[in-house]
């Protein structure tokens, strides 16, 4: 929940930020994207190649679930980090398929963001949701 | 009446990130960085600090309110003490907010996690104020007067200047809750062994492996904030003076630093 802009903070009376907002990698929003286009096409080596060895099952199980050509859209609708580790939630829409939501952090290692872990959030109220 | 619902039942926002303890915990152990977040060590230390307090304070105001409703029976002047809690609470949570904006972030930039929500779990009124009122806010005043010195170590005024302010109102919270204890269990040993049983499990959970200890004792690190290089603890510390003002017994004050974690009835 961002603080309403309030203008030019230099106008504005009372102490001035300390630091600038961290702005996420145009890298990982790019891989965010392409691995969404991956889950969508039902191409399961695809996102394989994009998932880390620790994850891959729980990726699997997720791919699984996503029929090609189901889904024709995705909004990335959360993002959140740790460090450098991003957490991401995206729903994909399709006309004849209810919403799917998923939650995934990806993780850079030499130049490459994979998917550390994921989550089938559809039909949970959230990541809390035991 | 549902009490003590389950942390997925609060509203968050849909953009927000929400975890279980064990996923933050995971993503930071592979990164390198103490799993706990006792004490991280990374560049944005103090985003994150700052975020998981405000986190906290949402979480605090929305306890309160649940023990407010949870407990109509209760008297009067405990709902009262609940209901301006709910409002105490809500004014830190904006004051971090407006501190998060200060420190470049925002609410949200970082997952929020259920571990504070978890320590609400009590039935009992008396329970339920032993664990958030002296328990959590026992914690929060060990972590505001931390994040003060750090302020200070900074020379900033704004941060030390708004998180004592925030820091008063604790010590009255854990006042209350210590009040509450006591009256609620009078003349019920019983019910008052189970209160300060509840309330060991959550000092016990926030001793971290009894890696806390006193401001005297604590080791230091160089930690880097923005362009300036502090020390600052290694460890987050025991506030025994704000614990002392708090209402804390020395007694109490020196099981936690022994790690024991037990709390004597006074």
């Amino acid at each position: 929940m961002k603080m309403p802009d309030l203008g030019e903070r230099g106008n504005v009376t009372g102490p001035q930020p300390i630091a600038q907002i961290v702005e996420p990698p145009a890298a990982m929003r790019a891989a965010a994207k392409s691995l969404l286009n991956t889950l969508m096409r039902g191409d399961r080596a695809g996102v394989e190649a994009m998932t880390a060895e620790q994850a891959r099952e729980d990726m699997g199980r997720i791919a699984n679930e996503i029929k090609p050509g189901k889904y024709d859209k995705f909004e990335l609708i959360g993002r959140g980090r740790i460090s450098r580790h991003y957490f991401l939630k995206a729903r994909l829409t399709g006309t004849d398929a209810p919403p799917f939501t998923i939650q995934f952090r990806l993780g850079e290692d030499d130049g490459k963001w994979t998917v550390r872990e994921a989550l089938n959030l559809t039909e949970r109220r959230s990541g809390w949701t035991k | 009446m549902q009490r003590m619902i389950p942390v997925d039942k609060l509203a968050r926002p849909e953009d927000h990130i929400l975890l279980p303890a064990q996923r933050l915990r995971k993503a930071r152990g592979e990164q390198g960085l103490a799993p706990g977040n006792a004490m991280p060590y990374e560049d944005d230390f103090l985003k994150s600090r700052m975020h998981g307090i405000c986190a906290g304070e949402f979480q605090a105001m929305e306890a309160a309110g649940r023990t407010l409703y949870d407990f109509p029976d209760a008297p009067w002047e405990f709902q009262l003490d609940m209901a301006r809690q709910v409002w105490d609470e809500s004014r830190h949570a904006e004051i971090y907010m407006k501190l998060l904006e200060y420190v470049g972030s925002y609410y949200g930039e970082f997952p929020e996690g259920e571990v504070l929500w978890s320590c609400t779990q009590a039935e009992d009124p008396a329970a339920r104020v032993a664990g958030i009122n002296r328990g959590l806010e026992g914690l929060a005043c060990d972590v505001f007067e931390q994040l003060i010195r750090i302020a200070q170590k900074m020379g900033d005024s704004t941060i030390e200047r708004s998180v004592d302010y925030v820091l008063a109102d604790e010590i009255t919270h854990v006042r209350m809750g210590s009040k509450w204890m006591r009256q609620l269990t009078e003349g019920d040993p019983e019910r008052l062994k189970r209160a300060q049983a509840f309330q060991d499990g959550i000092d016990d959970l926030f001793n971290f492996g009894g890696g806390r200890t006193t401001v005297e004792q604590a080791g230091h690190i160089k930690q880097r904030v923005n362009d300036k290089e502090i020390e600052i603890d290694a460890s987050i510390t025991i506030a025994r003076e704000a614990r002392l003002l708090a209402g804390f017994t020395e007694e109490e004050i020196d099981r936690l630093v022994k790690g024991f974690g037990k709390s004597a009835a006074y």
